[in-house]
């Protein structure tokens, strides 16, 4: 059982008018849940919407937010109880029911924080501490994937670059064959950031990229930082838990963030950071946010930044109560997004004539389908044209990758039309997605494709031009 | 409703909110119909930490909510940025900005805290300051913006003065003094002061300060920028901040300004360079598109509270008068609740009213004996616990200010203990009462703190 049975004590405490039940009352076994089940607990979702996009805002079940609404009311009925004798129980639970997912030595090394986008703002202001305070030269270097999620190239260009780190970028192919191909990359990107004795400050490292969406060797690439003398490794594991297997101490990484909201069914948004606690480190990193739990350690220190709602932080134990009535629980949900999201992934490439970025070893619940060369998809705003466009006119939701011709040395793979494939979709397969939807975007292109559509249509100039018809 | 989308079509998300049609002023049950989710059984005369939201503005962002998981893509497109934009104008409009491009959403002003000292901390790495260059604080500043100052610009090379505040018995007059004194100290030996930080209505204890005149000395005597701490000020009093003329101000709209948990706004001036300096550490894709657009997208959250702002500014305007009617009966109320408790426990206010918004500190029984912050916090408790009183408690050191007879209550005895007391718009009489009451039991009982320190408890178990 995930939840602590002292909760109830502690939830009788904190209103004291006897209606002390706890958000999390024991439960008795009971059978997988049923699809009509699945049903309802997303009946939240519109359902005219074809949503094949759990990457970019996860999901959280109706079970769940009524968890998150109990902790909001306990708030809104007696805030200062709330706050005295509800929040950091509470908060500390969800943080061991963390630490044991991921396989964390103690609670004491896992953080709660809103999202991976805040975890990185926490590595990288310290990073930068250390340049502005002397402990890193100006110059060294820091080392991310071109891949990194755009918010996490910006921190390390507002905080590192600012504070005077060199930033190398690991090239890294797309579409791509093999993990192979991208560890070469990686220790010819290292190689290049060590040249001239070059210190590593730090490598930041995705498990997942975002667009476009591919499962990044980590373990493999931690062991060539240490290796090849890299100071620390962030790992940027924000699409990581719920899709794939996260065993913290396995990976090896000094600093690893995921989002709990995206695949671990929280409400938004809340995600760990979690720092190994014999590392001196641990107690030199803060929260941006200072309040009276500075210099506490950063757990204590996120748990409280101020006024806010933390409610989304409370429920964890009850997404893994949720978890738990799927045969083989996040296992079984993992395993079979991912046998569902290769299929469907499939079933739309054959559609297309087109072909999956990444082999299906190097995918979890997301994948990249070319989509038809004809298109004509030729900049990041081609692609969010088409992407509003196929929402607005057939009501599916999927985020649109635009494969720049720029890549090095790399032919531009082609369609069956021979056309170069420049635009990909990335589908996400969560539990309450059926074949459908899938059959809605396959339909949905063919559609664009039979009409001749092409992204220059959708331009300004040419939607000067139809406005004057 | 101003905010709140009924629609799908985009237009509708978009369309500035509806036109209100005049109607008779809120009534009692309709006050209490809005309130019906506090703890009934509790004397919640403490609205100055958490604040409160009324049911009808809770209503509107859960429909935000509901968006937001309904489609959570199309509300990224569609509705968020538009939802916010007419937040930040009603904001702008309520304070007297010059528009809405110089206001930015954050969570709470402890978050706007962290933003200003964090550019400063960048000033001392960067150069542009001095080691030694000076910030200067009040001695009441709240402890969390006391801590991002040490965490951010000590830690970066300032130097830190404080200004005693004197406690009880301040005046306008006694407080600009102070600070005189100890801006005359910042600058001695030629040293730049580079930032005041100067709280509009103090936490603990609770005054309200004549910020629009500390502001001008500031200006007069060269220190580079102020920041105003504002945090409990909006819908206590009113707030004009091209009148008080600080470089920063920011205040939390969920304290006494109807918003639920957290919003809290900051203002620069539009025409001031340093308002494209300004970030926010939450680094995200908007970084450098200027502080309001990098409020507004800090990653995958819950923006709900920062998006009903209006919905807040149209329950205010069912009352009286508006938010001035409210905030003049708060004022009018809590002093004559305050004075009521002096009186039965033989105390006195802790400030004149002129000093005090909608919240007062009242000197608590001396015999009470409380000695420290513990004892503060364990009769606060015990308060709670007991007597389901919610109030909060300051321990007044005798070391604070050189010179000062710690002043007495009416059976001679020295009051270190003040509690704060709040008055909004749904507080009752009875609340007030239960405090004195319950303060009266303990003095009876000859109740003092000394029972409950953790070697009385071992003591009496």
């Amino acid at each position: 059982m995930a939840s602590d049975p002292a909760s109830d004590d502690a939830a009788a405490a904190e209103n004291g008018h006897g209606n002390g039940n706890g958000p999390s009352p024991s439960k008795r076994p009971r059978s997988v849940i049923s699809a009509a089940e699945i049903r309802a607990e997303f009946a939240h979702h519109d359902a005219a919407v074809a949503r094949v996009n759990n990457g970019s805002f996860g999901c959280c079940p109706a079970s769940v937010l009524a968890a998150q609404a109990h902790w909001q009311r306990l708030f809104l009925a007696q805030p200062d109880a709330f706050y005295f004798h509800g929040l950091q129980q509470g908060l500390r639970r969800s943080r061991a029911a963390v630490a044991e997912e991921v396989g964390a030595g103690d609670v004491s090394e896992v953080s709660l924080v809103d999202n991976a986008t805040t975890a990185a703002a926490i590595v990288l202001q310290h990073a930068a501490w250390s340049f502005a305070e002397g402990s890193f030269a100006s110059g060294d270097a820091v080392l991310m994937l071109h891949y990194a999620y755009g918010a996490v190239k910006k921190s390390i260009h507002a905080y590192v670059a600012r504070a005077g780190a060199t930033v190398v970028e690991v090239p890294l192919p797309f579409p791509v064959a093999s993990a192979d191909a991208i560890i070469a990359e990686f220790r010819a990107a290292l190689a290049v950031a060590k040249e001239g004795g070059r210190r590593v400050r730090l490598a930041v490292i995705d498990h997942i990229t975002s667009m476009p969406s591919v499962v990044i060797p980590v373990k493999e690439l931690v062991a060539i930082c240490r290796e090849e003398g890299v100071d620390k490794v962030f790992v940027d594991a924000a699409h990581s838990i719920g899709q794939v297997p996260v065993d913290v101490r396995d990976i090896g990484a000094d600093f690893y963030t995921s989002n709990l909201h995206k695949w671990f069914f929280c409400p938004p948004a809340v995600a760990f950071l979690h720092t190994r606690k014999d590392d001196p480190i641990a107690n030199q990193l803060h929260h941006p946010v200072v309040s009276h739990e500075y210099g506490n350690g950063l757990p204590m220190e996120s748990g409280w930044i101020g006024t806010r709602d933390y409610s989304a932080q409370l429920v964890v134990s009850e997404a893994i109560d949720f978890v738990n009535r799927f045969e083989g629980g996040i296992e079984g949900i993992r395993s079979r997004n991912h046998e569902k999201v290769i299929e469907m992934g499939r079933m739309l490439a054959e559609a297309w004539g087109t072909f999956l970025g990444s082999p299906p070893e190097l995918c979890g619940s997301m994948v990249m389908v070319g989509m038809p060369g004809c298109l004509g998809v030729e900049s990041d705003d081609d692609a969010l044209r088409a992407r509003t466009m196929l929402r607005k006119d057939f009501q599916v939701e999927v985020p649109i990758y635009y494969n720049s011709r720029r890549v090095e040395g790399q032919e531009m793979a082609k369609d069956k039309n021979g056309d170069p494939v420049t635009g990909y979709v990335r589908i996400s397969h969560q539990v309450y997605n059926v074949t459908e939807d899938y059959e809605r975007l396959r339909d949905a292109v063919n559609k664009l494709v039979s009409e001749g559509f092409t992204s220059s249509k959708l331009r300004p100039s040419e939607k000067v031009h139809s406005q004057l018809k | 409703m101003a905010s709140a989308p009924h629609g799908d079509a985009p237009e509708e998300r978009n369309a500035a909110p509806p036109a209100k049609r005049a109607s008779a002023p809120i009534t009692e049950a309709g006050i209490r119909a809005e309130f019906a989710h506090h703890d009934g059984t509790v004397a919640r005369v403490n609205n100055g930490t958490f604040g409160c939201c009324p049911a009808s503005v809770l209503a509107a962002r859960a429909r935000w909510q509901r968006l937001f998981l309904s489609q959570p893509d199309a509300f990224y497109f569609d509705a968020l940025q538009p939802g916010l934009a007419r937040s930040r104008a009603a904001v702008a409009a309520a304070v007297g900005a010059c528009d809405a491009s110089e206001v930015s959403l954050v969570d709470n002003a402890t978050t706007a805290a962290a933003i200003i000292m964090q550019h400063v901390a960048w000033s001392f790495a960067e150069g542009a300051f001095a080691r030694g260059d000076v910030v200067l604080m009040l001695h009441y500043t709240y402890s969390s913006v006391k801590n991002s100052i040490h965490a951010y610009v000590v830690r970066a090379g300032a130097t830190v003065v404080e200004v005693p505040l004197p406690f009880p018995g301040a005046s306008p007059g006694a407080v600009v003094a102070e600070f005189r004194a100890a801006l005359a100290l910042a600058k001695a030996g030629g040293r730049s002061v580079r930032l005041a930080v100067i709280d509009h209505i103090t936490s603990m204890p609770s005054v309200l300060l004549p910020v629009k005149e500390l502001v001008a000395i500031c200006r007069e005597e060269g220190v580079d920028k102020v920041f105003v701490d504002g945090a409990h000020a909006i819908g206590q009093v009113p707030i004009d901040v091209r009148d008080i003329g600080a470089d920063f101000y920011t205040s939390n709209l969920h304290k006494w300004f109807f918003c639920p948990s957290a919003v809290a706004f900051l203002h620069i001036r539009k025409d001031d360079p340093i308002a494209s300096q300004l970030h926010h550490p939450v680094v995200s894709s908007e970084y450098g598109n200027g502080l309001p657009m990098e409020s507004a997208w800090i990653g995958v959250r819950d923006y709900s509270a920062q998006l009903v702002v209006p919905d807040a500014v149209d329950f205010m305007s069912r009352f009286e008068g508006g938010i001035e009617g409210i905030s003049r009966r708060n004022h009018d109320k809590v002093i004559e609740m305050g004075t009521m408790l002096a009186e039965a426990w033989g105390t006195f206010l802790g400030s004149p009213p002129e000093m005090c918004g909608s919240m007062a500190m009242v000197g608590l029984p001396g015999c009470l004996g409380i000695e420290s912050n513990g004892d503060a916090m364990r009769v606060r408790d015990m308060l709670r616990n007991e007597f389901k009183v919610e109030v909060p408690i300051f321990h007044n050191s005798r070391s604070v200010e050189e010179g000062q007879e710690m002043a007495k209550d009416a059976k001679g005895d020295q009051v270190t203990g003040y509690v704060r007391i709040s008055h909004q718009v749904y507080n009752v009489r009875e609340e007030y009462e239960a405090l004195r009451d319950a303060v009266h039991k303990l003095v009876l009982a000859g109740f003092s703190c000394s029972k409950l320190r953790p070697s009385g408890k071992v003591l009496s178990n």
